[in-house]
């Protein structure tokens, strides 16, 4: 009996014990395009398909998000990922993120001691990225360039039959290209459009007038006379020529190529497959031309988007990866990204294949990427885009002379770097470990304060033995409680404690893990600034200006609609829609509105006589675009919660101040807002501090700070100014000044109108 | 409520109304030109709501290209249990702080609205190592955590201000008949203080429907992506897919409207009105 039990027991887990473990599973962050994925995806499929006993997990992340999330999982956890795509300017960053404090290795790991030299043999020299001689990155495929697009329809209808060659030729062609096409004064056909915003389009240009960001040793070189010519160039074409339109960002020029309003367009290979498909664009390739002064070719930057494997990966996973990177960067794969997408191709092979070499467009761009040159990869890269995005930006608008912008963007990429750096080889004193040692007990002493109140006050309330109404009563009212303190003190107390500790330390981008406590520093850094004051003050006006409007105009709102009204309720639905809406789209959108020539706004306001406004580009405009989209987006919220105060007001009130002869403003002041406040008291406290700290809304209708660092707010200047620069222990005091800020802020709104008392 | 109104009230009121409907639907139907427009475009030059070239391509894209009904359960299953927690939690510890003087009271409210004050900024890094360390990644329960506790501090605050307007005449007769202090709450209090129940519910929701940053966090496998993380999945570094995103967001908006169509009956309860004298 007992044999036939086990036997049958043992047939139960054969089938377990035969279909082994579970498969092995592997991680890989990438960042390519929406339009791309779906070809990505295929092939992993078919790399499951062919490994059973592998299973991969493809995550999309966003350029930042990739960079940012792969440095800190990688350096502080173990969850990272096995394998990463990205661009190859994300190496000096991952390079320098150790492993750990005793690990010199960084997270990111040498291919040339996992890949076989015949393998990596395959591949084109510019496609195995060498930085401090090793190879981090295998490119599957080159570029990321930028090329002269043309539309060939536009330029046969003014008798041209070719792109430009030259400078001079880009600028006659333009000027032809350029036209009214219904007389009406304005211009709807451009001969050229671009993103002149951003200093990725502006490099080509200072290349080709002989510039170099970087010269060997690391310094950057941005006030060359190169620098000069090519702003200047940019602001010919501009104000002189009149062959670029007065504002154009990336999304402008996109669409008015798109829809053939404009003849050329200066973009990269990740777009060309749109235009290709579009049907009212003629497209043709051709390479940015030469500059005459110099005789060079523009020089574009090329950098390639490979895969690199994350150190932490060893053992079977290790070998996964390895297959994995191996088919995604084959033959067959690259052919197909070639030809869906006309990616340029890494393997030695491809470049002579018929495939590749009988497309027209593959062909201009193995030109233009001869010319060009490769993105440099050290981390201080971030630091000069981030200097000549401001000097571009106000050259552009007339603010500053080609000259001045010169000189100004290679005075703040100095001043960039070297904050870098500054807190690097700090060499510990005795004092700096007794502040530590100090600091840690303090914090260990807060936590234990924090604990006792809430945990153990708690647990006497509970615990006592007496049987009192107020004992009971306080029971009571601690069981009421408890979840939601023990929820909310669980999840928040290790950020703060953790923000704390890092405020008074040098972590930045050399000390990632070596970081000291060095005391109240950072703290004197951000305090000594003058650009800290100018945007408190411009916090400050924001945050009063938006909660002013929300509130008033919400309640305004709230009392109208608090009647018998027929159609209320389609009205309450349509006023609650900006509350419903994902903010991101919304917020994009009413950019779009603002824009100078096509946006909504200006087009609104025409119809009444008034001229287009500069709103973006102007930075007092832009701030207030940035109110009036938050206005929009803020007052449902306070009409919701006005609306359901208002229902807790009884009738008899308004009646018995009617028969006594009150107003109807009467009525409104001395029934409606004291009945109003306990419940709009903290719907507006929270309202302000929500407000302050509001990051997205001036984010993404100023693109980042737009024009030129100008529109920030205190969170969005942290975000761009530290975070960027991976200033963690700059950031985290400024952090914990603005919370100091706005804790004082709030708490004397709130103590004014007394709110902590019951009504 | 005030009934005696007049043509010209009533006309004017008409008025105001209808010119802050537009303003407030105007963006929105912007929104939705992006998502008829075929070929990805976020501009354009002219103010027609329906391009000339409208199609549901993008909606059919959305749903067959990628997988939105799969972001869509995902999105529904935590904010649903967000919500239901949200409701809870606030609705008993609201009553506490209006109610009773308990040790740690006011430190407690104060507490609340000290955690509503951190930037974003200070939380972005330790937020990453937090959820890695906690074995949080890729876990439904540790959004659901993270997002209750966001949006907590203003749940409670919201009713507690709401009891604070209810008289306390109203349990104590309750208490007088002998009814335990948690039936008084649940049976009295609790359906006076409806339309605050209901701000709170929508708020749990909102918060969790169209957070962002710790869900993109948390949920490594794209089986488990919500809403919002898979919408962000349609932007590229350079291009982004528009028209689809555009229809997301629509879609996305959809069931919030809804929600409030089906609460805001709650939202105008008038039940306190007349249930107390003097």
């Amino acid at each position: 009996m007992k044999k036939n039990f086990l036997i049958i027991i043992l047939i139960f887990l054969l089938p377990v014990i035969l279909l082994g473990s579970d498969p092995l599973q592997i991680s890989l962050w990438h960042q390519m395009e929406p339009s791309k994925e779906p070809l990505l995806k295929e092939l992993i499929a078919e790399f499951e398909a062919a490994n059973p006993d592998i299973e991969v997990n493809a995550l999309h992340k966003g350029t930042e998000e990739l960079r940012t999330g792969f440095q800190t999982v990688a350096a502080f956890t173990n969850t990272a990922p096995e394998l990463v795509y990205g661009p190859s300017d994300n190496l000096g960053a991952f390079e320098v993120m150790k492993l750990s404090d005793s690990n010199e290795e960084s997270i990111i790991a040498p291919l040339e001691d996992i890949l076989s030299p015949e393998f990596l043999d395959k591949f084109m020299d510019q496609a195995k990225f060498l930085y401090k001689d090793h190879i981090y990155m295998l490119a599957d495929r080159l570029g990321n360039h930028l090329s002269l697009c043309c539309n060939m329809e536009l330029f046969r209808e003014v008798g041209l039959e070719r792109p430009p060659e030259t400078l001079a030729e880009l600028i006659e062609y333009g000027e032809k290209l350029t036209r009214d096409l219904d007389g009406d004064g304005t211009i709807d056909q451009w001969g050229l459009v671009w993103n002149y915003n951003e200093p990725f389009w502006y490099v080509p240009f200072f290349g080709g007038y002989g510039g170099e960001v970087f010269d060997e040793n690391n310094v950057p070189q941005l006030d060359s006379q190169a620098a000069i010519d090519a702003f200047q160039l940019i602001v010919d074409m501009r104000n002189k020529y009149k062959i670029i339109p007065e504002e154009c960002d990336y999304n402008i020029a996109d669409n008015k190529f798109k829809q053939g309003r404009a003849a050329m367009l200066v973009n990269g290979d990740w777009s060309w497959n749109d235009y290709i498909k579009s049907d009212k664009v003629d497209f043709q390739l051709a390479t940015l031309p030469i500059i005459e002064k110099t005789g060079m070719y523009c020089k574009p930057m090329i950098s390639a988007t490979g895969y690199s494997i994350s150190s932490r990966t060893k053992g079977e996973k290790l070998d996964a990866a390895v297959k994995l990177l191996k088919y995604l960067t084959s033959e067959s794969a690259q052919k197909r990204f070639a030809v869906q997408h006309k990616s340029f191709p890494s393997l030695k092979t491809l470049q002579t294949d018929p495939l590749f070499t009988e497309d027209k467009v593959l062909q201009v761009s193995a030109r233009q990427i001869e010319v060009g040159v490769p993105m440099p990869v050290i981390p201080e890269m971030r630091a000069a885009w981030d200097a000549m995005r401001p000097a571009l930006q106000n050259v552009v608008a007339g603010a500053l002379t080609p000259a001045e912008g010169a000189a100004y963007q290679q005075k703040l990429a100095l001043e960039k770097i070297n904050s870098m750096y500054e807190d690097a080889g700090l060499v510990v004193t005795t004092g700096e470990k007794v502040m530590k040692a100090v600091l840690y007990i303090l914090g260990i002493a807060l936590g234990i304060y924090l604990c006792y109140v809430f945990i153990f006050k708690f647990l006497k309330v509970l615990l006592r033995n007496s049987n009192s109404v107020i004992t009971r009563n306080n029971r009571f009212a601690v069981v009421m409680v408890m979840p939601a303190a023990v929820l909310l003190f669980g999840v928040v107390l290790y950020p703060f404690i953790y923000n704390i500790v890092i405020s008074f330390s040098n972590m930045s981008m050399t000390n990632i893990h070596s970081w000291r406590v060095i005391g109240i520093g950072q703290y004197l850094k951000v305090l000594s600034e003058a650009i800290f004051y100018s945007t408190l003050w411009k916090t400050l006006v924001w945050t009063t200006v938006n909660v002013f409007f929300h509130v008033v105009l919400g309640v305004f709102l709230a009392v109208i609609l608090n009647r018998k009204l027929w159609g209320k309720a389609i009205f309450r639905v349509i006023l609650i829609l900006p509350w419903a809406i994902p903010q991101y789209i919304v917020a994009l959108t009413w950019r779009g509105m603002f824009m100078q020539d096509s946006g909504a706004i200006n087009l609104l306001l025409s119809k009444f006589g008034v001229d287009a406004i500069n709103w973006l580009s102007d930075p007092t405009l832009a701030f207030i675009a940035c109110i009036i989209t938050n206005v929009w987006l803020g007052v449902p919220f306070m009409m919701m919660i006005a609306l359901g105060g208002l229902q807790s007001i009884p009738h008899e009130l308004y009646e018995a101040a009617r028969i006594d002869g009150a107003g109807r403003w009467e009525q409104f002041k001395r029934i409606t807002i004291p009945m109003l406040k306990p419940v709009m008291i903290p719907a507006i406290t929270l309202g302000i501090v929500w407000t302050f700290n509001n990051l997205n809304v001036v984010w993404l209708i100023s693109n980042g700070g737009e024009p030129a660092d100008s529109t920030h707010i205190l969170v969005t200047y942290v975000y761009r100014a530290a975070f960027n620069l991976y200033r963690y222990g700059y950031a985290a005091a400024f952090s914990m000044i603005i919370f100091i800020i706005l804790a004082i802020f709030s708490i004397t709104f709130m103590n004014r109108s007394k709110v902590a008392e019951k009504a | 409520m005030n009934n005696k109104n007049n043509i010209y009230e009533l006309t004017l009121i008409y008025f105001i109304l209808t010119v802050f409907a537009a303003i407030s639907l105007y963006p929105v139907l912007r929104v939705l030109t992006i998502s008829l427009r075929p070929g990805n475009n976020l501009l354009t030059e002219s103010l027609a709501i329906i391009p000339k070239d409208a199609s549901f391509d993008n909606y059919v894209k959305l749903f067959q290209a990628k997988p939105f009904l799969l972001w869509l359960r995902n999105s529904f299953l935590v904010t649903a249990m967000v919500t239901i927690l949200g409701v809870v939690l606030a609705s008993t510890a609201g009553y506490a702080f209006s109610r009773y003087e308990f040790p740690g009271r006011k430190a407690g409210l104060m507490s609340l609205l000290v955690t509503q004050m951190f930037p974003a900024t200070m939380l972005l890094l330790p937020l990453y190592i937090m959820i890695a360390k906690l074995h949080l990644v890729n876990s439904m329960l540790g959004l659901v955590v993270m997002y209750s506790a966001t949006a907590l501090p203003f749940c409670i605050w919201m009713m507690k201000g709401y009891y604070d307007t209810i008289p306390f005449s109203l349990e104590e007769s309750a208490l007088v008949d002998g009814a335990g202090r948690f039936r008084s709450f649940s049976t009295i209090i609790l359906p006076l203080a409806a339309p605050a129940l209901v701000i709170t519910a929508l708020f749990s929701f909102m918060s969790a429907w169209n957070e962002y940053i710790v869900a993109a966090q948390v949920m490594l496998d794209d089986k488990l992506f919500t809403l919002p993380v898979g919408l962000k999945s349609l932007q590229g570094n350079m291009s982004t897919e528009w028209g689809m995103y555009a229809a997301g967001s629509l879609l996305v908006s959809i069931p919030v409207v809804i929600l409030f169509l089906l609460l805001s009956k709650w939202l105008v309860s008038g039940l306190t009105l007349g249930s107390v004298k003097g």
